[in-house]
């Protein structure tokens, strides 16, 4: 049995009864007079309903039962005010789910480690810079294939070292049935999985036997196991063409392992080949060398799990040697004042160094900023609920009157809070789930950004904090009426004291001075973002499609410069397409090949002896006619050059400046090319590059380029709408190409400045929030006080003063306060607008339209909300208002 | 709020100490609550003073424990009452206590009264 059966409340109140009645007879007795002992029995008795109280709750469990009732009556209040509810949860939902979400961006970009086992121990390799003589996808993160093998033998540093090699710039070609298609691939060494201590979740990993024997199996992501075949545990052992080349499917990795690509999510692994069509980025060989033979091609991002109780320093103390080493394999001699490159390691994050510099700061920004929004809204509540609080002075005042003790009413008040606070909570996670999303979209980002079980904690620690901070504040409004309140008939008596009402305006004033910060903020990233978005690309980009293509059918020139000549061809052919082009490395995509060079046989340096850094590009005929680049001089490449051994190359006008001030750079040489035209300056890597001298190759002279960009101009509304013809031409010159990551010019270029998009655009919203919450507030704390001031406004319009008058008493009111707290924020902005300086384009710190835009802002939101209020007071009828008294 | 406040003279109940009282009050005979808090203050010559809301539920206590009972009847001056009695398994108990409070208030002397003279060398 649990519990036997109670005794009743009312036999107990029938006992207490009974005490009173005794006790007054024995008064009585003793000479008190009858009022006087009933009186005083009660008074000795002490307080009869706190008894009953303690009676009822004998035996229960207690906090359960109380906590049952305090949620009841929370509830209960909650459905009583809907509007104040609706309110109060979708401002938290607003204020804690932005914070969620960009806290989860920060959490995957900075602060998230690789899911592997023990990943404290797991580093990424750099150095210092790689020899000169060498190329490079990364100078700091990539080595040759000799390093990886000089290190690999265990010398007591690390107990794994693992290799990865780049396929391609970006998605590979794909065969799963009879449609090619594009995936995120890498080639890893064979103790890829088991060195990072990734799980299998099915089949098996690679071994060291498959990295060796180069074997053709192939490892799926979770996420593409789960996307592209449906978790279909069948799919093992079914055949993937990788590049028109079989591999047979042996694995599924674990769930949220998405590879060690930043920002990208690696769909299926491969152990490290050695052949022509797995060279590192598809390139052709070098001199006959492919990734493995050539220690100058160093293209391998190496990861190192430490050996058991080595530290960082230690590690590297033993592999610097070694390393210094192998970093000289098939270069010979250093060049004079060249030094040695010094190995370190970095933490293996989700993202690599590059990606937390480049996203670090403006995140700490973001966080800033929304932490400024949750301050808002959180300041919002505050004054929504000591407002709703003043207004039930009353219901506390009774409460505390019929015996309830302070302890009881905070109670109260805090259970509201939370309960506020957990719908506004798990509205705000949901909110925040869907934002992640969208700007993980935003910023290109396909590793998942998703909240994880650290997002969650933050979250909680925003919540809990909150729900105090909404519990306590509005409490001592709550039982500052005291119980002798509850005697008192009129709301007016019933005042409130100045210190309160200074309270909730400087809260106001506060709001308006972090609303003025905001304001700055996301104009001075809205002005930043339209500057970069005018920035002249020096090309016409309107209508040009393009899309990455990487044939199976040909490795190198001839038979790729016939490939693609033929595919120009056949494309032009096709309805609305005005002019073709192809070029090695995509515009606006971050790629870029780079090498100082010779100029008419000497080194070319500037005039003042500096080695100049050259961009360079292999492209095919037509290229700058396509995107419309003026050519200044003599003439681009066409289809004869292809076929002539005379080797021709085209410079920007850059270019010429620098190497030929005075004189016209056409038939001089650049490295063994003859230039034949100069084009003006345009955009390569990214819309905000400075311009930097540059020279063109024809591919078709060249050893021939994997994979390669095509660029077309289409006319029309949606260019991208020929995307479908142009796939069938495709595939009928190489069933296993599919057109990778197609998409039109404009767009591309855009990526590059996706960054600063996704911060103008947060930031706007940011605004916009901050806005709309300071509205809000300052709408409901001016209507409270003019509710509470309806008799004083009665008596003064009594006396005589005009609706003019009382129209204006209010919103200078409003007004007041928005002035203190520009005057506040101004300072405040300032700052604001010094750290956000890196992250401006085109726009001072202290831009002045940005500053009187903001402040327009602000008093147009003290207007706004003090109109209707405002109009409330002059409407008051003064007889009606004093009727009410 | 009103709320007694026991005169200075008066001493508030130790804790535990009520249900040791309310048992020896009951050995005299069955009696109803507030013949009980009557009867401790009376006895303690008005230097005892009981909370008439803790005295009920220490009563409520007691009687959950089965080491009093209750029923309802007439007081001498007609009033309903419930009138509480001990049970024998009460009666153990008060012995048990009363020897358990002897031996504290013993010890408690011991040390109180050999720590006088040590203070006062202060």
């Amino acid at each position: 049995m649990f519990r036997r059966r109670r005794r009743s409340e009312s036999d107990f109140a029938e006992e207490v009864r009974a005490h009173l009645e005794l006790e007054a007879d024995d008064l009585r007795q003793e000479g008190v007079s009858s009022d006087e002992a009933r009186f005083q029995a009660h008074r000795t008795f002490g307080n009869v309903r706190a008894a009953q109280e303690s009676f009822y709750l004998r035996g229960r469990w207690a906090w359960l039962d109380r906590l049952l009732r305090d949620l009841r009556f929370g509830l209960r209040s909650m459905r009583q005010s809907p509007g104040f509810t609706l309110t109060a949860v979708l401002t938290l939902a607003l204020g804690i789910g932005a914070n969620t979400a960009v806290f989860s961006v920060m959490n995957a970009v900075l602060l998230r480690s690789l899911p592997v086992a023990d990943p404290q121990r797991v580093v990424y390799l750099q150095d210092s810079g790689s020899p000169n003589g060498t190329g490079t996808i990364d100078s700091h993160e990539t080595f040759s294939y000799a390093v990886y093998t000089a290190l690999r033998p265990p010398n007591g540093a690390l107990s794994d070292l693992m290799a990865v090699g780049l396929l391609s710039t970006d998605k590979i070609g794909v065969r799963i049935g009879s449609i090619p298609e594009q995936a995120e691939a890498d080639m890893v060494s064979g103790n890829f999985f088991s060195g990072l201590g990734v799980r299998i979740l099915r089949g098996r990993g690679f071994t060291p036997q498959d990295e060796s024997t180069n074997a053709s199996v192939l490892v799926l992501s979770y996420d593409y196991w789960t996307g592209r075949f449906d978790r279909d545990p069948n799919v093992l052992g079914s055949t993937i063409f990788v590049k028109g080349v079989p591999f047979t499917v042996t694995g599924i990795a674990d769930q949220g392992f998405e590879g060690v690509e930043p920002t990208h999510s690696t769909d299926f692994w491969i152990p490290l080949q050695n052949r022509l069509e797995f060279n590192v980025l598809g390139n052709p060989p070098e001199k006959g060398k492919l990734y493995q033979a050539d220690p100058t091609w160093w293209c391998l991002r190496l990861i190192g799990r430490l050996a058991p109780g080595v530290s960082r320093q230690q590690a590297i103390a033993r592999l610097q040697p070694v390393f210094e080493h192998a970093s000289r394999i098939g270069l010979g001699n250093p060049m004079p004042g060249e030094h040695p490159v010094v190995l370190s390691v970095t933490d293996a994050k989700n993202f690599g160094g590059d990606y937390a510099d480049q996203y670090g700061k403006p995140l700490h920004m973001l966080m800033a900023m929304v932490g400024l929004v949750l301050l808002i809204a959180l300041t919002n509540l505050i004054m929504l609920l000591m407002a709703r609080n003043a207004a039930r002075q009353r219901e506390f005042s009774l409460r505390l009157a019929l015996g309830a003790r302070p302890a009881e009413l905070l109670r109260q008040l805090l259970t509201e809070s939370v309960l506020l606070v957990l719908l506004g909570g798990a509205l705000a996670w949901a909110f925040a789930v869907l934002a992640s999303h969208v700007l993980a979209r935003w910023a290109l980002i396909e590793s998942s950004l998703a909240p994880d079980r650290t997002v969650l904690l933050f979250t909680c620690a925003v919540l809990a904090l909150s729900a105090i901070v909404l519990g306590v504040a509005p409490f001592r409004t709550a039982i500052s009426g005291g119980a002798e309140l509850a005697l008192k008939t009129s709301a007016a008596t019933a005042h409130t004291d100045a210190g309160k009402s200074r309270l909730g305006k400087s809260i106001v004033a506060l709001q308006m001075a972090l609303c003025m910060v905001l304001l700055v903020g996301a104009g001075l990233l809205t002005r930043t973002l339209v500057n970069l978005r005018n920035i002249p690309l020096g090309m016409n980009t309107t209508g040009i499609v393009v899309f990455g293509l990487n044939p199976q059918s040909a490795h190198a020139n001839p038979q790729l410069a016939r490939f693609y000549q033929d595919l120009r061809t056949r494309l032009r052919a096709l309805p609305g397409v005005e002019s073709t082009a192809v070029s090695s490395d995509r515009l606006g995509s971050w790629w870029s090949n780079n090498s100082d060079v010779m100029v008419d046989g000497k080194h070319g340096d500037a005039p003042d002896g500096s080695t100049v850094l050259v961009r360079m590009n292999d492209i095919g005929p037509n290229f700058f006619h396509t995107l419309q680049v003026p050519i200044l001089l003599g003439r681009e490449f066409t289809d004869a050059d292809g076929t002539s051994e005379h080797h021709v190359a085209v410079v920007n006008q850059l270019f010429a400046q620098t190497f030929f001030p005075h004189e016209s750079p056409l038939g001089h040489k650049v490295n063994d090319f003859t230039i034949v035209g100069v084009v003006a300056n345009h955009k390569y890597r990214s819309m905000d590059e400075t311009p930097i001298p540059m020279a063109w190759w024809d591919y078709a002279q060249g050893p021939g380029e994997g994979g390669m960009t095509v660029e077309m101009r289409v006319r029309g509304a949606d260019p991208l709408s020929i995307l479908p013809s142009v796939q069938k031409i495709v595939a009928q010159l190489d069933p296993n190409a599919p057109l990778i990551e197609p998409t039109l010019q404009r767009q591309q270029f855009e990526r590059t400045i996706s960054q600063q998009l996704l911060f103008a655009r947060l930031a706007e919203f940011f605004g916009l929030l901050a806005i709309v919450l300071v509205a809000t507030g300052l709408y409901g704390t001016l209507s409270y006080r003019v509710n509470r001031r309806t008799a004083e406004i009665g008596v003064r319009m009594a006396i005589g003063a005009r609706r003019g008058q009382v129209l204006w008493m209010i919103l200078r009111d409003s007004l007041i306060l928005t002035a203190i707290g520009v005057v506040v924020g101004l300072p405040l902005a300032w700052l604001t607008g010094r750290a956000l300086a890196s992250s401006l384009y085109g726009v001072q710190p202290l831009d002045p339209l940005t500053y009187l835009l903001s402040i327009l802002g602000v008093a147009l939101v003290a207007l706004a909300a003090g109109a209707l209020p405002a109009l409330r007071a002059a409407s008051i009828d003064p007889l009606q208002a004093l009727r009410t008294e | 709020m009103p709320t007694q406040q026991p005169s200075d003279d008066r001493i508030a109940l130790l804790q535990g100490t009520l249900d040791l009282l309310i048992l020896r009050t009951l050995l005299l005979g069955a009696c109803h609550g507030q013949g009980v808090a009557r009867s401790i203050q009376r006895q303690s010559e008005e230097v005892l003073f009981v909370d008439h809301g803790s005295l009920y539920l220490a009563l409520q206590r007691l009687e959950d424990k089965k080491w009093i009972r209750a029923r309802w009847g007439v007081s001498e001056n007609n009033r309903r009452a419930r009138f509480y009695e001990l049970t024998p398994k009460g009666r153990d108990q008060l012995a048990e206590k009363t020897s358990q409070w002897n031996r504290l208030t013993e010890a408690m002397a011991r040390i109180l009264n050999a720590a006088g003279p040590q203070n006062e060398e202060v």
